[in-house]
């Protein structure tokens, strides 16, 4: 827990989120500090997705409170969408619109005074550039991610939340993504990630947490950890959240 | 407000520049639209009917249903990749992304109706050219109540499996003031009656367009969230 709350970038108190029966978050409490950066491993269905879509003001909790930025989520300010970037599963991008122009118009839709200058900056940045004027339906995985990480930034945010940035990328995508974040991560940014790379996860971040059928079920600094106890700990809990949704492993 | 205008125009801008180069919703409107007509030509016996007692339905029956096409579309799109959530990200108050597409919807059905009409000339034999200006009116109170309710309902729908299906169940039967309204002036305008005849009807579209976006305005909100 932070010590100086006024530190916080993430402030999470009992955070709760009912599908009728299905408890996707149940009861999660955490603190992130300005310019951390926390790695949620979870099993599939545990509520990684769930949680970040709250804290992004995606879906209003059930009960509990959530501050991003000092701004209390459920209220859905505009001045906390200011602060944060998402990266999800879905790249939020236009297929039949290109580069150039995806980053223009959603420049434009946060009031940024040279939509077309930033744009061309951060394209740079994620190293398509020389792609920018083709349409992004012709583009692979890969690039379409290195697309959406240069939407999520766009606009310069202090908070970035990263829902498993990894899945379907080949290792040069995954390295490029490593090198975007640990540049991001060394900017102060903070960050909150969820991913099932653990040996990745763990290297670049300062806390892990371990959500479980909703709930934290471990929460540490990452110098305080073993990896080894914690891949063992991790892979059981896949595991056993097999079991309970009637998945026996060979 | 500078930044609200400048998002309305963002959105209108981005829907435009993608109709550009895909040409999806324009020509799949007009294609639905012409063959509505066709339809209705060879179905109706003009030597015996009078084509300005028919042609007004005809004519709205096309335009409503081409429409429809073009709003189940609009939202559909921003579904893709996830767009809508990009937009739900954005510090944007969500009426200016209703009105973003209300508008692209908008003048999207209007140039589609512009090419319509001279079509629906030739096909009925009706000078249309006397009668142009209360016609356009008609026609842009029609087609904004029409862009209005079906903006806000295809936002609804899209997150539906069934949106197809489900968009038109639910526009059709809310709209009906307004068909009414619209079928009847085009077709006193047909016959020649002045403006003034109509005032009521007039009233009564007008009034349904401003509820229709006033309802808009407060459930936005509420539908754009999951």
């Amino acid at each position: 827990m932070s010590d100086n709350p006024s530190d916080s970038a993430i402030e999470v108190r009992q955070l709760r989120k009912e599908f009728g029966v299905l408890k996707a978050v149940d009861g999660v409490s955490f603190d992130l500090k300005r310019g951390e950066f926390l790695s949620v491993f979870g099993p599939n269905g545990a509520g990684k997705t769930t949680l970040i879509k709250i804290l992004a003001g995606l879906t209003r909790p059930s009960s509990g409170t959530a501050r991003v930025a000092g701004y209390e989520v459920a209220e859905g300010r505009s001045e906390m969408r200011r602060e944060i970037g998402v990266i999800s599963h879905s790249s939020a991008v236009y297929a039949d619109l290109t580069p150039l122009e995806n980053l223009i118009f959603f420049g434009k839709m946060y009031g940024l005074e040279r939509p077309k200058e930033s744009a061309l900056a951060v394209l740079e940045d994620v190293g398509l550039a020389a792609r920018r004027h083709d349409r992004v339906r012709t583009f692979s995985r890969g690039m379409v991610q290195r697309l959406s990480i240069a939407r999520a930034i766009l606009h310069d945010p202090s908070i970035l939340f990263l829902d498993e940035p990894f899945t379907g990328l080949d290792i040069h995508a995954s390295n490029v993504l490593k090198e975007h974040l640990q540049t991001l991560h060394n900017k102060k940014r903070t960050i909150l990630m969820t991913t099932h790379d653990v040996s990745c996860g763990l290297e670049m971040c300062d806390k892990v947490a371990l959500q479980v059928m909703g709930r934290f079920a471990f929460f540490e600094d990452v110098k305080d950890i073993d990896q080894e106890n914690f891949e063992t700990m991790y892979f059981d809990a896949v595991r056993n959240n097999q079991f309970t949704m009637g998945i026996r492993p060979h | 407000m500078n930044l609200f205008l400048n998002q309305i125009t963002a959105i209108v801008w981005k829907d435009f520049v993608t109709e550009l180069k895909t040409r999806e919703l324009f020509s799949a409107m007009f294609v639905f639209a012409l063959l509505v007509m066709l339809i209705f030509i060879f179905s109706v016996n003009l030597s015996i009917v009078k084509a300005s007692e028919v042609g007004p339905g005809i004519l709205w029956v096309a335009f409503l249903f081409s429409g429809t096409l073009g709003l189940n579309r609009s939202f559909v799109m921003e579904k893709e990749n996830g767009c809508l959530m990009g937009l739900m990200l954005v510090p944007a108050d969500r009426t200016a992304i209703y009105f973003g597409k209300l508008i692209s919807n908008f003048v999207f059905l209007t140039i589609m109706e512009l090419f319509i009409l001279p079509l629906f000339m030739i096909f009925f034999n009706i000078d249309l050219l006397e009668h142009l200006g209360p016609l356009l009116l008609v026609i842009f109170l029609g087609t904004l109540g029409f862009c209005a309710l079906g903006t806000l309902l295809s936002s609804l729908a899209s997150n539906l499996k069934t949106r197809e299906i489900m968009l038109p169940i639910l526009l059709y039967p809310i709209l009906v003031p307004i068909i009414i309204g619209v079928v009847r002036m085009t077709g006193q305008i047909l016959a020649g009656e002045p403006l003034s005849e109509m005032m009521n009807w007039i009233g009564l579209t007008a009034s349904f367009d401003i509820i229709y976006i006033g309802v808009s305005i407060m459930t936005i909100d509420h539908i754009l969230e999951e």
